[in-house]
């Protein structure tokens, strides 16, 4: 609700050169002194809303806060376009589960944005995608040949977006679908489904053994580059002198064995890259410095029209006057920030063990 | 059908186990989003509501020049009834709480200490239980008081109801406090709201219909109800503010 004007960074070309600088220092020094992969503190709540099959809410370090709120219903199957001769057969129940990408509808909300706007519909078609990208979440919405369940996940953005929501939202998606618990099939096959009314006998939607779980719904991370250092976790200064910032989103391979993974299994995930977008970094609408040499003020000579200002500020790389970042990024750079995501021991790793660990109700 | 139960005719009992004037539980805190000037999350029973308060701010083209304007945005979450349900912004009923809750608390605030300028009230619904005027009313009172913007008194609400239905001539009706979702779909309530406890009535809503002889009943219930509202509130008040001032020694 707050007007537009305070979303963008108030930083004058002298402090965004400044904070640019320091960054592209090795190590990159970072205006809080935290290190390239440190993450600021966060809260973060499981199972929030009783009236809900699954939920959380995740507060960052600097104010922003997110509810996520799961709803399941069970919905008639469409019958199959074309319905195979093995289909008919019935055959082994695990190969015939497969879900549709229709089953799931997530919708995100934030405050002063009207629903059609661009900003929620992207959030959540970049969500979404990440969700459905792998097809093993689906699966586990898949009840009988004629019924499934359909999952409403409805993110709530309770702050006004200081600095780009997407992480926070995703955070707690992953959460909210941790906390998840559908009620237990009691029927068989076919049949119309009769489900257990007992709520401690629900099942979660991804299943815990003893020691974790055994696959985790995905999450996406937003990593930017200055120069050649990526750095993890920006606040809004850092963004707003980003060279490339890329939203990452990482998910699970299920793990094959189920039984016997307890003992040699440790840390060790199976991470793989689900989607990667580019975003356009906020630094591209920060205004340039201006060198002396085109500064009266300095003794320099301002050009007299704007054709030839803007073309002689182009062909100036002056070290320490800010010029906001102009075309892409080089491709080793991308793979650079992609690998360093994905990386044993990594931030996604990271990110993950840390949301298991919460507690859920 | 929730007073059928023999429990209603035997021992006075609700479905939820309280007599003709209980209230339900009601909880509150304030500041719960530190990066809005005021805010506060409260539940009457499973009603449950934050609300977030920024301003006084720059207007922008305001209505009114020596006073300050009032925008109230209620966004009502999908998850929050029993079956999902996705309302839009543009919503007739949405749009009336809206207006109901902006028209309050424009007199109740003292709006010309702050001319040309804004106050925005955003709620979000995160669980519908029944008497959500009222607990939309007394969230945004709280977190007004959290932003510090001053104000003549508290607005607190509450509803009550009847147990006879419009038709039924029986003189036997009770007047009922603080109904619930289910209570409030079979049996007629009003939404009141006193400024300060006291008598002063500045919210009155009652869209079902009820025989006129009932009215006075269920609005000296609302009225005892809102008081006793008023005081919980007040002691969260006072209550955080202790806290705050633990804190500074």
């Amino acid at each position: 609700m707050a007007p537009s004007s305070t979303q963008h960074v108030l930083l004058s070309p002298a402090e965004l050169s400044y904070i640019h600088a320091s960054l592209s220092h090795n190590p990159p020094i970072r205006p809080d002194g935290r290190s390239a992969t440190q993450f600021r503190p966060l809260t973060a709540e499981c199972d929030i809303l009783p009236g809900t099959n699954g939920s959380a809410r995740i507060t960052f370090a600097d104010g922003t806060e997110a509810v996520v709120g799961v709803k399941a219903e069970v919905e008639k199957s469409r019958a199959p376009y074309q319905v195979t001769q093995d289909e008919l057969i019935g055959g082994d129940g695990e190969a015939q589960r497969a879900g549709l990408n229709e089953w799931v509808e997530l919708s995100v909300e934030i405050p002063g944005f009207r629903d059609d706007d661009s900003m929620p519909v992207f959030l959540a078609a970049m969500m979404s995608e990440a969700l459905l990208a792998d097809g093993e979440f689906t699966k586990r919405l898949w009840i009988n040949r004629r019924f499934h369940w359909k999952l409403y996940l409805d993110i709530l953005l309770l702050s006004p977006p200081l600095s780009y929501p997407l992480p926070l939202l995703s955070l707690t998606a992953h959460l909210a679908l941790l906390s998840t618990r559908l009620p237990r099939l009691k029927s068989e096959l076919d049949e119309d489904p009769l489900f257990d009314d007992d709520w401690d006998a629900s099942v979660y939607l991804y299943p815990r053994n003893k020691q974790s779980l055994l696959h985790r719904p995905p999450v996406t991370l937003l990593v930017m580059a200055v120069s050649d250092n990526i750095i993890f976790d920006a606040s809004k200064e850092e963004l707003a002198v980003a060279d490339v910032v890329l939203a990452v989103s990482v998910g699970e391979r299920p793990r094959s064995n189920e039984g016997d993974m307890e003992v040699d299994s440790g840390k060790v995930r199976d991470l793989r890259l689900l989607t990667v977008r580019t975003v356009d970094p906020p630094s591209r609408l920060t205004s340039s410095g201006v060198p002396n040499v085109l500064n009266t003020a300095t003794g320099g000579t301002a050009a007299t029209t704007t054709e030839k200002a803007s073309s002689q500020r182009e062909a100036m790389v002056e070290e320490g006057v800010w010029q906001p970042p102009r075309g892409g990024a080089k491709r080793k750079l991308i793979a650079a920030m992609i690998s360093k995501v994905l990386e044993q021991g990594g931030v996604a790793e990271e990110v993950m063990d840390g949301l298991d660990g919460v507690e859920l109700g | 059908m929730p007073l059928d139960t023999s429990s209603y005719t035997l021992a006075l009992l609700r479905l939820d186990g309280r007599r003709w004037n209980e209230l339900r539980r009601i909880t509150a805190q304030i500041s719960t989003t530190p990066s809005a000037d005021g805010s506060s999350y409260l539940e009457m029973g499973n009603t449950k509501v934050l609300c977030t308060v920024s301003g006084p701010i720059e207007g922008q083209g305001t209505r009114e020049r020596d006073r300050a304007d009032i925008r109230v945005e209620i966004g009502v979450a999908g998850f929050s009834g029993v079956d999902r349900k996705r309302v839009g912004r543009g919503d007739k009923r949405i749009a009336e709480l809206q207006s109901t809750l902006q028209n309050t608390f424009a007199s109740s605030l003292l709006t010309t200490l702050f001319p040309h300028s804004l106050i925005n009230i955003n709620l979000h619904v995160l669980s519908q239980d029944g008497s959500l005027l009222a607990a939309l009313l007394n969230a945004s009172t709280l977190a007004l008081i959290d932003a510090g913007i001053p104000m003549l008194n508290y607005i607190t609400a509450c509803t009550a109801g009847s147990t006879s239905s419009y038709s039924s001539n029986d003189e036997a009706a009770d007047p009922l406090l603080d109904l619930n979702s289910a209570e409030e779909q079979e049996l007629p309530f009003l939404t009141v709201a006193t400024l300060g406890g006291g008598d002063e009535v500045a919210v009155l809503v009652c869209e079902t219909r009820v025989q006129l002889g009932r009215v006075e009943g269920m609005l000296a219930v609302g009225v005892d109800g809102c008081k006793q509202i008023r005081e919980i509130l007040d002691g969260v008040v006072r209550e955080s503010g202790k806290k705050v001032l633990q804190s500074r020694v």
